[in-house]
């Protein structure tokens, strides 16, 4: 019971997370590599794939207000085959997007030091945060939600935007935007991790509250993604696909900085905390599932961590590899069982349930023979 | 009963916590900022198949003196000439606070922009750093030393910074530059700077420019280059003369604004200027004399710098990149840009 409380979280939470979970890495490489294929139409395919992540993160919320995936009512063969698949398809995408986070720690923040030192610090951390659970990683979230918000406030203050609408033009769907799509997936699906946390009804709930922060979540999530990629290709055009960490080249706050240097530490920072809680969401989703085979264990997170830290510093070791490991077909993998495992499990809970309707006249007449109502009775003593 | 461990938890975080500032803190390439070269301006040329890299710092001594030093090496790679210029200064050359970067011509038309590639790709350089052609050698109009005491290299930075919208040269950053190299045409237009020298007092002239497309490359006189910034700023500030019947007069720029249509064989260029009469105005002004001889001098500016450009084969307008934009193709034929007649409309309303 201990461990569902550790993987408890709020709606607004959830909706936090999943903010950070689908934003974080699709703004530093993805716009250069993006502009690089499809030139100054990228943006379009960047809607269309956060389109299709918002729609699956509907999904998987219809599956954590019943309980995390791991918690649900299905056989548990079938649970293993989604940890399983959510295990290697999280070690992927933590090894491709880790090393992005080290690199541009690395290379922009430090004087180009050795990935090890980075590597080491940054897993230690987040390997902590995962052991801890989803409730841990969302508080976290939320306690650094502010600095987000400031760093977004502060760019709109002082930035002074030189933006050419000239750049974005032709307006053309061509194929390119398909091969974009196809080379660059693994940068989209990022959305299993949150299967095993467990959302609950906020205590000050209101579907109002609710229905303003879902908005603003996906407000937010489309202005920081697409709207991005918009100031990004307006500000570079093609010269974009030069211009790495897009993040920081497009928040450049050209005002201010002859005086004071470039002042854009709250981006740096907020998009920093961003990266920690990411990449402790994908440690939590192996965890989470490597705890399914070998037990409830603080050892299992450690190794987790560890194979990241080889791959990340002695596999990859810097962006080019990492970029062809992105690029390669493992991406089509990772993709597959993000998608795949999503849409499985929600439909594999609505069998269950059915079922379990059909069974439950004469099986939940006893208390301890309906796993919902006892939990609910046991949160409530 | 409570469990007693050896170890409690809260030690653990904070032991864990410890280990992760110490471990970023004693990353050995983080260098104190007192040990950095903190570069103000640099110059950069090709000679002989070299990279020529000059840099500039200041150095303050106990008595608050400011001396402005500059250092230089040769090289066939840049990270070689760093590494140099670093072991020159004693102390690792920092480029991040660097204002201007002046370029010379060679370096502009002979190197593939290998060089400009390599500051932006290693993001070496700030966004907003200026980037200025030379007439002469970059070297000597960085190290030039001026009347008030300052750095060529650090008054350039001071200068530009402040002459965002004005009439005439248009100020370029790095991040500028590389998005026109990208354009079709390729084309960049860059303030460029000359060393004069009166009696015994040396000053940098600012007033040219010089459009490049990386192979080719030609020098904006003064009034093509109030003619480049027409079409391609919108200006806030600055000064338009005139003169007829021995009259002369002088008005305010408030605001102007363009817009460019291009067809297959002609591009409609469309000047809103905002002037302001309160600069100078002689007596007995005839202000729409006065308006028709500002609309004839804008156009002679323009024409002047579309027909150098054109001569040289640089599309300095992107007539091109508009062309893509419109969704036509007109851009790829060859002749495209010989072929094309600039109309002008200019529209002058004085406020």
């Amino acid at each position: 019971m201990q461990e569902n409380q550790n993987n408890k979280i709020y709606e607004e939470q959830f909706l936090l997370l999943a903010f950070i979970s689908v934003v974080t890495f699709k703004i530093v490489m993805l716009p250069q590599y993006f502009i690089k294929t499809a030139s100054n139409n990228s943006y379009m395919i960047m809607a269309y794939l956060i389109a299709v992540e918002i729609m699956m993160l509907a999904i998987v919320y219809g599956i954590v207000k019943n309980g995390s995936l791991l918690e649900q009512n299905i056989p548990k063969w079938l649970k293993g085959i989604f940890a399983l698949l959510v295990f290697s398809s999280s070690v992927i995408k933590a090894t491709v997007l880790g090393s992005e986070g080290v690199a541009y720690i690395a290379t922009s923040l430090y004087d180009n030091v050795s990935w090890t030192f980075v590597t080491l610090a940054l897993l230690l951390t987040c390997v902590y945060l995962a052991q801890k659970g989803g409730k841990v990683i969302a508080r976290s979230a939320q306690l650094f939600f502010w600095i987000i918000a400031f760093a977004m406030l502060f760019y709109l203050i002082f930035s002074n935007l030189n933006l050419e609408l000239l750049n974005l033009m032709p307006f053309k769907i061509s194929g390119d935007l398909a091969v974009a799509g196809d080379k660059y997936l693994i940068w989209f699906g990022d959305f299993t991790p949150l299967l095993f946390v467990s959302v609950t009804p906020s205590r000050n709930r209101g579907k109002k509250r609710l229905g303003f922060w879902t908005a603003a979540a996906v407000v937010g999530t489309l202005v920081c993604t697409v709207g991005l990629m918009v100031i990004f290709i307006s500000t570079f055009g093609d010269a974009g696909q030069v211009i790495g960490n897009a993040f920081l080249n497009v928040s450049s706050l050209n005002r201010i900085s002859f005086m004071i240097g470039s002042a854009d530490l709250p981006t740096v920072l907020s998009w920093l905390v961003m990266c920690v809680i990411k990449f402790s969401l994908l440690l939590f989703a192996m965890t989470e599932c490597a705890k399914f085979f070998f037990g409830k264990k603080a050892w299992v997170s450690v190794i987790c961590g560890v194979i990241i830290y080889f791959i990340i510093c002695y596999g990859i070791g810097n962006l080019k590899t990492n970029y062809d490991l992105a690029t390669s077909w493992l991406r089509y993998f990772a993709f597959f069982a993000e998608f795949i495992v999503t849409i499985a499990a929600y439909i594999a809970m609505r069998i269950c349930e059915k079922k379990n309707q059909n069974n439950q006249p004469s099986e939940c007449n006893n208390a301890d023979n309906c796993p919902a109502q006892t939990d609910q009775l046991q949160g409530e003593i | 009963m409570k469990k007693h461990s050896f170890v409690s938890k809260k030690w653990l975080v904070i032991t864990l916590i410890l280990i992760v500032l110490v471990t970023f803190s004693v990353l050995e390439e983080q260098k104190n900022v007192s040990t950095r070269s903190i570069v103000l301006a640099m110059s950069l040329d090709w000679k002989n198949d070299e990279y020529e890299l000059g840099i500039q710092l200041l150095k303050t001594d106990s008595q608050d003196k400011q001396e402005f030093i500059t250092y230089m090496s040769t090289g066939k790679h840049l990270t070689d000439i760093l590494e140099n210029l670093t072991h020159d200064t004693g102390g690792a050359i920092s480029l991040c606070h660097t204002t201007v970067l002046i370029l010379g011509n060679d370096l502009l038309t002979k190197d593939g922009e290998k060089a400009m590639r390599f500051f932006v790709q290693n993001e070496e350089l700030c966004n907003n750093t200026m980037i200025v052609a030379s007439k002469g050698s970059p070297l000597e109009a960085m190290s030039a030393k001026l009347s008030n005491g300052q750095g060529g290299g650090y008054y350039l930075g001071g200068v530009l910074r402040n002459m965002t919208k004005d009439l005439g040269i248009i100020p370029m950053t790095i991040k500028d530059y590389i998005k026109n190299r990208y354009r079709i045409g390729g084309c960049v237009y860059l303030p460029c700077v000359s060393v004069e020298k009166t009696g015994e007092t040396t000053y940098l002239s600012l007033k040219e420019s010089i459009v490049t497309d990386c192979c080719k490359s030609v020098i904006l006189s003064e009034t093509a280059t109030k003619g480049l910034s027409l079409v391609l700023n919108k200006l806030k500030s600055g000064e338009l003369s005139y003169q007829y019947d021995n009259k002369m007069g002088e008005v305010d720029i408030v605001k102007t604004s363009s817009d460019i249509k291009v067809e297959q064989d002609k591009a409609k260029l469309k000047i809103k200027a905002k002037l302001n009469d309160k600069a100078y105005i002689p007596d007995n002004i005839d202000e729409k004399r006065s308006v028709e001889v500002l609309t004839e001098n804008i156009t002679k500016y323009v024409e002047e710098c579309f027909s150098i450009c054109r001569q040289e084969g640089l599309d300095v307008f992107f007539l091109g990149q508009r062309a893509y934009a419109q969704g036509k193709d007109y851009y790829e034929q060859s002749d495209f840009l010989d072929k094309i007649k600039l109309e002008i409309q200019v529209d002058i309303s004085m406020k």
